[in-house]
């Protein structure tokens, strides 16, 4: 019978993990007490032993190295020499996690500070009264904002309730209410004392007591709001968006380029690229090229801030930011400055279909210099991109749209050009605005002209 | 009917129960061959001998875990603490182990054992021997808490505590062991949670605990010459407490002050004052009002020790405020 | 201070291997719960007895329903030597109503007063001093029934430890105090806590009788119960017996085992694993064959399955029932 393997927990609060590196391989042959795979949790890197012995079968779809799970999940069987893994005989896996989700019933909310705590201020046109006092009138049917209290502050007490009800010897009550409305009142839980004070000397009647009804239920409002716990990954991007904001010092510059000549390559590339079989460059590739070489040219912006030191790097390597369903990725490639714009094109092809896979290791998406955001294809023309520490810039490239462009203002020519925003965000604690513009307009440069920064 | 101190009349029903119950047996320092340091076991020696009233190293922690495995293995364990304070060593295997027993076993174990000891201010027995601490007794589930006011209420209540499943702490203000009171010569046991009203009035209801309900009853004296009726409610055992009894007075009266020697944070009068609150705020005719002894460790002086708990004097002038209202 | 214990066997071949047997049931218990907490179905803490086993066994062999244990975080193996099944200590730990604490206790507070498993505690010390009392108890009723404690060398700094030896000593109360000695208390070397690690030592300085065996010896820690029992029986007073022994899986299930221990301390403890020793002496022996064991094996295996599809077909106990038993009908 084949044992299965699932994501360990390994301490009270764990929720997930990731396989850190398997140990064994599929199909190898494993004693209880080996040490099949390393998981890395939130605390640190864990050897798990095999409780039983028998050959290993890892899961076809098992999670990838660094892809962090819920535990209970299946990773791979046990099985004895001859015996198929259930997942080559169609036998469902064990309902583990099911139990696991079972096991954990929906946490009760525990508010820590459960009373709402009123601080208004009391309305020193109203007599305070006692509760007793209160109820007490209510039941003789004495009003009793006309009673004069003689409590220690004024406030009316039982005995002057029961003085006021001898001196006027009330017999029916203060309120008059018709027999409808009142039954109304009650059902609606509409306070007829606060009613009659807002209706100084009538009866009260049925429509009364149906608009404040509908007056509370308006003061109340609707709320239609849904909750649900941060996934890991939004944790994280939630974590570093706010810790680049707070730690940077983002300066965004903009700037309106002629993109008719980068367009006018794509399509000639597209055309020879897919002839050939070969990946098609996108712009995110071609941009990529570009400010590599914008990049080696002002090398102060490929750097980072490490305590007190600037450290620019040699390498240049982008990152490209990838929406996931999951959530935002940035995988990078390296050593754009050396490589071919087939290399790169290859390269990013494969790292965002593993970043929409969920696929991506943490080494393929650290170690970048500079990230470049595209938000083109969502109609945007200009945006503030955030800078992804402990890079000190990021370009952000919006949508390239045909538009009527003056070429020449004496000879009042004008053209239709294909015109595109790049934005720079820069960080002021590693460099200061001049060199930044300068660099953003070598970029402009390069793109209006790209064969040269391509050559 | 005979007349009987309070300290007596304690022993007359530990005496009858040891009596009736072989498996009853009395842990403390000088319990003995000497009977006990406020007497509370005198005679009893010479009738049992030492397996039953068992004379101990001074080691707290380590005869109350003794008692705790004694219950749960067949016999009713009573622990003479002499001064409760020392019962602050032992606090561990109360609330962790005794208290929890009989829950984490579902009932299949039982924990018969009384902790009594001497609690109060008084006699300048200072800060070591004059604390009182129920109200953190009260705050813990499985623990009954017992304050006995007379000599009456004290052999009842004992009787009561000492055939319960339950573990019972046992009370007893060191000022009111010479008091002298009225003892039927049948026997009687007082059920808990059924609070005494110590004296019935119209105007104002006062919760007194323990020692307090002596001067509180002689402050409803004094108010009565010049008119004003007072009810005094003794809850006799605050775990369980009887809100019913209380409330129904505050309904009557409309007012209500908590008179009790201990610490007012989170105290006694606290607990009381917020289940009227919810029970009976329609019958308030007034803010609850508490009269504690003060925040303080116990000073030595008689000057400063007469300055921390309240007088008869002090009850009064509280009820007078709370009438003010 | 100790007395030698004379290994040589004098049980039989029935006896010796209904030790094995209970040994292998615990340890089988110990890995499902182990594999059970890595799949989520434990939802609190496990501290598992995985090495220990001779200990709890070779003391219950001795004792019947009617005497009392009294044990610690590190109970599992207490309990089921006691006579708690692994059905029962499973639900327990999958916090089901079926249970032998109906799912109120878990890993540390196992209770079964039936088979006079009085319970196993998260506190350190206490289980020496009820230990104690239920001796007072047994004295007071002048029954032949004795109390046990077991605890580990954690507890040999703590209080309890010295006024529960001291009291049970001078009042002669039918009492064994079995102390593990497993080398650390938490990740904290024993001796590190004391300067002075002889256990059975320090308890003699009390006067009681006090002998250090080979806890993963079952034969050795069967032979020093089985005087200390007849003594307490007979009215001879408490007993002493260090047990020296280890865990070999970490404190608790989901903690590291690395930092405060080597490897090479762990492999050298696992080669004296408890079973194998009386499996190969055994043989050794004459006195049992490899034939002998199977039955067994196989027999635990199912027993130890059986018990956790029980627990996890139980039911969860009803919410309702919460505040239940916090005090006695009486009053």
């Amino acid at each position: 019978m084949a044992t299965e393997i699932v994501m360990p927990r390994l301490g009270w609060t764990m929720e997930t993990g990731s396989i850190a590196e398997w140990l064994k391989k599929d199909g190898d042959s494993v004693k209880q007490g080996d040490i099949i795979f390393t998981v890395e949790s939130d605390k640190a890197v864990n050897e798990i032993e095999s409780f039983e012995s028998g050959i290993l079968r890892i899961l076809p779809n098992s999670p990838a190295i660094g892809e962090s799970v819920p535990i209970g999940t299946p990773l791979a069987y046990l099985v004895q020499p001859g015996e198929p893994a259930p997942f080559e005989t169609g036998v469902p896996a064990s309902a583990t996690a099911a139990e696991l989700v079972q096991l954990r019933p929906a946490s009760t909310a525990i508010h820590a500070n459960g009373h709402t705590i009123k601080s208004e201020r009391v309305d020193q046109l109203h007599p305070t009264i006692s509760p007793r006092a209160r109820r007490i009138a209510g039941e003789l049917g004495v009003d009793w904002q006309n009673v004069a209290g003689t409590g220690r502050t004024g406030r009316i007490v039982e005995r002057d309730i029961r003085a006021a009800a001898e001196q006027i010897a009330v017999t029916t009550g203060s309120l008059r209410v018709s027999p409808v409305a009142r039954r109304m009142a009650e059902d609606l839980k509409v306070d007829l004392g606060s009613l009659a004070a807002a209706l100084p000397g009538q009866r009260i009647e049925k429509a009364h007591v149906e608009q404040a009804a509908a007056q509370v239920d308006s003061r109340r409002g609707v709320s239609a709001e849904t909750r649900a716990p941060l996934s890991t990954i939004r944790r994280v991007i939630a974590t570093r968006m706010a810790a680049s904001l707070h730690t940077a010092a983002p300066v965004t510059l903009t700037t309106e380029v002629d993109a008719t000549e980068l367009v006018a390559l794509r399509k000639q590339l597209k055309k020879d690229a897919a002839a050939i079989g070969l990946s098609v460059p996108s712009y995110n590739d071609l941009l990529a090229k570009l400010v590599a070489e914008m990049l080696i040219a002002l090398p102060a912006l490929n750097a980072r801030l490490d305590g007190e030191e600037i450290v620019q790097s040699a390498a240049v390597n982008i990152g490209i930011a990838v929406n996931a369903e999951r959530g935002l990725f940035v995988p990078v490639i390296r050593d754009v400055q050396t490589k071919s714009l087939r290399q790169i094109a290859r390269e990013s092809e494969v790292l965002i279909e593993r970043a929409r896979a969920g696929l991506l290791t943490t080494a393929e998406m650290s170690g970048g210099t500079f990230s470049i955001s595209n938000l083109g294809m969502y109609a945007i023309d200009a945006f503030t991109p955030i800078i992804n520490l402990p890079e000190c810039a990021i370009l952000g490239v919006g949508r390239i749209v045909p538009k009527q462009v003056v070429i020449d203002a004496e000879a009042e020519i004008v053209a239709i050009r294909q015109m595109l925003f790049l934005s720079l965000t820069f960080d002021h604690r590693v460099i200061d605005g001049a060199p930044a513009a300068q660099a953003l307009q070598r970029l402009k440069q390069l793109v209006e002209h790209p064969l040269v920064g391509l050559l | 009917m005979r007349e009987l101190t309070y300290i007596a009349a304690g022993r007359e029903g530990l005496a009858e129960e040891m009596a009736r119950d072989a498996t009853i047996f009395v842990v403390g320092e000088g319990i003995g061959v000497r009977g006990g340091n406020f007497n509370t076991t005198q005679g009893l020696y010479e009738l049992y001998g030492p397996l039953r009233l068992r004379d101990t190293p001074i080691v707290e922690r380590g005869f109350v875990g003794m008692c705790c495995g004694a219950a749960m293995t067949g016999t009713r364990p009573i622990v003479d603490f002499m001064f409760v304070d020392f019962i602050l060593d032992s606090i561990g295997e109360i609330f962790n182990q005794i208290a929890k027993i009989q829950y984490m076993s579902s009932g299949r174990l039982k924990m018969p054992i009384v902790l009594r000891g001497a609690i109060g201010i008084g006699g300048s027995a200072a800060t070591h021997h004059s604390g009182s601490y129920f109200p953190m007794f009260v705050n813990i589930p499985g623990l009954r808490v017992v304050v006995p006011s007379n000599p009456y209420d004290v052999k009842g209540l004992l009787k009561t505590a000492i055939r319960s499943d339950d573990p019972v702490l046992f009370l007893e203000h060191k000022n009111l062991y010479n008091n002298k009171g009225q003892i039927p010569d049948e026997e009687y046991l007082i059920p808990f949670g059924a609070a005494a009203i110590a004296r019935e009035g119209t105007q104002a209801s006062v919760v007194a605990v323990g020692s307090m309900v002596r001067k509180t009853l002689e402050a409803a004296d004094a108010l009565a010459k010049q008119g004003i009726s007072i009810e005094v409610i003794d809850p006799r055992t605050l775990a369980p407490l009887d809100i019913g009894t209380i409330s129904e007075s505050v309904h009557k009266t409309g007012r209500l002050l908590i008179v009790d020697e201990t610490f007012a944070p989170c105290g006694i009068g606290a607990e009381i004052a917020a289940q009227v609150m919810v029970a009976g705020f329609d019958d308030l005719d007034a803010p609850i009002m508490r009269l504690n002894g003060l925040h303080t460790p116990t000073p030595y002086s008689p000057a400063l020790e007469a300055a921390i708990v309240p007088t008869t004097q002090s009850i009064t002038d509280a009820i007078q405020a709370l009438l003010a209202e | 201070m100790s007395t030698q214990i004379d290994t040589t066997i004098t049980i039989g071949k029935m006896e010796a291997l209904a030790l094995y047997r209970q040994m292998l049931m615990i340890r089988r218990c110990e890995e499902q719960l182990a594999k059970s907490y890595q799949a989520g179905m434990i939802p609190g803490a496990c501290h598992t007895y995985v090495g220990e086993e001779a200990v709890a066994t070779g003391i219950c062999a001795h004792l019947t329903h009617r005497d009392a244990v009294f044990s610690t975080h590190r109970g599992h193996g207490h309990a089921l030597a006691k006579g708690v099944t692994p059905r029962q200590l499973i639900a327990e730990l999958y916090g089901r109503e079926t249970g032998c604490s109906r799912g109120r206790g878990g890993s540390m507070h196992l209770f079964s007063p039936e088979v006079g498993m009085m319970g196993t505690s998260g506190i350190v010390g206490p289980c020496i001093l009820q230990a104690t009392g239920a001796g007072y108890s047994f004295k007071l009723l002048n029954t032949d029934q004795v109390g046990v404690a077991f605890f580990g060398d954690g507890a040999v700094n703590n209080g309890a430890f010295h006024e529960g030896i001291n009291l049970a000593t001078i009042w002669e109360l039918p009492v064994i105090f079995v102390c593990e000695n497993n080398m650390y208390a938490t990740e904290i070397a024993f001796s590190y806590a004391t300067r002075n690690t002889e256990v059975a030592e320090r308890a003699a300085s009390y006067k009681i009788p006090s002998v250090a065996v080979d806890g993963n010896d079952v034969l050795a820690v069967h032979a020093a119960a089985a005087e200390a029992v007849a003594r307490a029986r007979a009215g001879g007073g408490a007993s002493f017996i260090e047990c020296k022994t280890y865990r070999t899986r970490p404190h608790a299930e989901g903690m590291r085992d690395a930092g405060y221990r080597t490897a090479d301390e762990i492999e050298a403890w696992k080669a004296r694993d408890p079973l194998a020793l009386l499996q190969s002496r055994l043989v050794g022996e004459g006195i049992a064959n490899a034939g002998d064991f199977e039955p067994i094996d196989a027999e635990i295996k199912a027993l130890v399955e059986d018990a956790a599809e029980f627990a996890k077909n139980s039911p969860f106990p009803d919410p309702t029932s919460v505040t239940n038993h916090i005090y006695s009908a009486s009053q």
